[in-house]
């Protein structure tokens, strides 16, 4: 039962990852995911701090307004304070990842939070987690409701925002002449990125959350020619991750977050040499 | 030489445009008739493409207006197309020729809706007009520039629109399709619409064009082909670039312009 909530959790934190992050891939906001999983850092504890809780929904719009601050930044930095987006990458997630170390250091007495859980996460210990109904009842592990949940929403968010999202990135200018609000759709997509890393944050931590968003979108790309391809092939990698890391870290006995990562490079590397023979052949 | 007209379909007022402080674009009058190709001329860094990307909201301005049929930008978009540079978007995008196409008519569907079969049909038109009917389910990196180029115009089509402009759509195409394209082009004029197009071949200018604008961070003309495409007016427009100026001279020579020694 252990090995089955805890592959379950990871699935559907892969999937929900590897289908944003078909998108950050295509818009070429790889960089902007990893700033995003650092710089929420400060929004959980302050959410923490004002609720004085851990609870999740708190936590999640706590670190969904701190992603999309992190944009807002980023964007005036670059356009504003005529700024490369890399180095305004690099100034504002250090900035406010910094932040949130200090807050973390110095009021780590009361938080029941520690560093080695935000960054490394554990996955081990959801099915622990479990949601008791009424106090008694078994619902299962609470991470399992949270992310089919924000799995739902994405999935949701990606049907119904089908042709404005496939045309803000392919063509943001001819998006804008035609009225479709590109900068919107922009903030709607950071604003998911954000909640579903704070959501991947205890399974997976901060770091390794971007392996999982980039690494089975940027594995799809270099095989598929069609953007639903793209995102069917991303979401089976990110099922596949999951239980390859799962057995992989039994195998070793080692982390799985770190095993489901090294699964993701391993495959992107498979996929590289497989899509380098299909384009010599043709 | 500024012709302003009388009920003009594109109206462009006082425009200023800046770039971190710096105006690339500098107080345009500009007024443009309806059923004209107008082709957008100037040395590089001119403004050119900064015009059309103004008039079409894409900029931020410094002052001035801009009305398109009399009216604001957002009463009219489903009347107006608008065609970037091919260099401005990624290539690779995992899409096909077809769903490209197909974008054309986001324009007239409201959110969330889904392409209806009558967009297909237009967007299967628009392809078999460009001549691209037979590529439709290929993927877009597969296609050559000019191709690409044929793509883009394919889509501005399937906005069925009344008002086009284009950036620069003969850069990197071959012979083929630059005739195809301002055969197109022609078409769409002789159905009333206006095409302005952002050009840089001052070769094929005054063969293709009916209306010409030259810019150089000022708008130094606007008028119909005959009277504008003087030696003045390029001199006006290109001073001072050397290469363009050799190249004007054998224009000149060739089209056997009076000499003003």
């Amino acid at each position: 039962m252990f090995a089955f909530w805890t592959i379950l959790v990871a699935s559907l934190t892969a999937v929900t990852c590897a289908l944003l992050g078909c998108y950050l891939v295509l818009r070429k906001m790889a960089m902007v995911s990893d700033a995003i999983s650092h710089s929420i850092l400060p929004g959980i504890l302050v959410a923490f701090f004002i609720t004085g809780s851990r609870d999740s929904t708190a936590m999640l719009i706590g670190a969904g307004f701190l992603g999309l601050l992190t944009t807002i930044i980023i964007e005036f930095l670059h356009r504003k304070g005529n700024l490369q987006s890399d180095a305004a990458i690099g100034v504002t997630f250090t900035a406010l990842f910094a932040l949130g170390v200090i807050l973390v250091s110095a009021f780590a007495e009361q938080i029941d939070l520690d560093t080695d859980c935000v960054l490394y996460g554990e996955i081990a210990y959801t099915p622990l987690d479990v949601w008791l109904l009424g106090g008694t009842t078994n619902m299962g592990p609470k991470a399992v409701w949270t992310m089919t949940i924000l799995l739902l929403m994405v999935l949701l968010f990606i049907y119904l925002g089908y042709k404005e999202l496939l045309l803000t990135s392919f063509d943001s200018a001819f998006a804008s002449a035609i009225g479709l609000r590109t900068m919107l759709w922009h903030y709607l997509l950071v604003g998911a990125v954000s909640m579903t890393t704070v959501a991947a944050f205890e399974s997976v931590g901060a770091i390794l959350v971007v392996a999982l968003l980039i690494c089975p979108a940027a594995t799809a790309y270099l095989l598929s020619s069609r953007l639903p391809v793209m995102l069917g092939l991303a979401t089976c990698f990110g099922v596949f991750l999951a239980i390859s890391g799962y057995y992989l870290a039994v195998w070793i006995d080692g982390s799985i977050a770190g095993a489901m990562s090294t699964m993701a490079g391993v495959l992107f590397v498979v996929a590289l040499g497989v899509s380098k023979v299909i384009k010599s052949n043709s | 030489m500024i012709t302003q007209i009388a009920q003009p379909i594109v109206e462009v007022h006082d425009l200023t445009v800046s770039y971190h402080r710096k105006p690339v674009l500098w107080g345009v009058d500009l007024t443009l008739p309806q059923g004209a190709l107008v082709g957008v001329m100037g040395p590089n860094g001119a403004g050119k493409s900064t015009l059309i990307k103004a008039i079409m909201g894409l900029l931020p301005l410094q002052s001035g207006f801009v009305k398109l049929f009399d009216q604001d930008l957002n009463q009219v978009r489903s009347r107006v197309s608008y065609v970037p540079q091919r260099e401005s978007v990624d290539w690779d995008f995992p899409v096909s020729v077809f769903d490209v196409v197909l974008m054309g008519r986001y324009g007239k569907l409201g959110l969330f809706q889904r392409p209806r079969q009558s967009d297909k049909e237009i967007a299967l038109d628009s392809l078999r007009k460009v001549g691209m009917e037979g590529f439709q389910n290929r993927q877009i990196s597969q296609l050559s520039g000019g191709q690409q180029q044929r793509v883009f115009l394919a889509r501005a089509l399937a906005q069925k629109a009344d008002l086009y402009f284009m950036d620069e759509p003969f850069t990197g195409v071959d012979a083929a399709t630059e005739n195809a394209i301002v055969e197109l082009l022609r078409e769409i004029k002789e159905q009333g619409k206006t095409v302005i197009v952002v050009h840089h071949d001052l070769q094929t200018a005054k063969e293709y064009f009916d209306w010409i604008v030259f810019l150089n961070l000022h708008l130094v003309a606007s008028g119909k082909t005959e009277d504008v495409f003087t030696a003045e007016l390029l001199h006006e427009t290109y001073g001072g670039k050397l290469s363009v100026l050799s190249e004007l001279a054998t224009l000149l020579r060739k089209n056997e312009y009076p000499s003003r020694e």
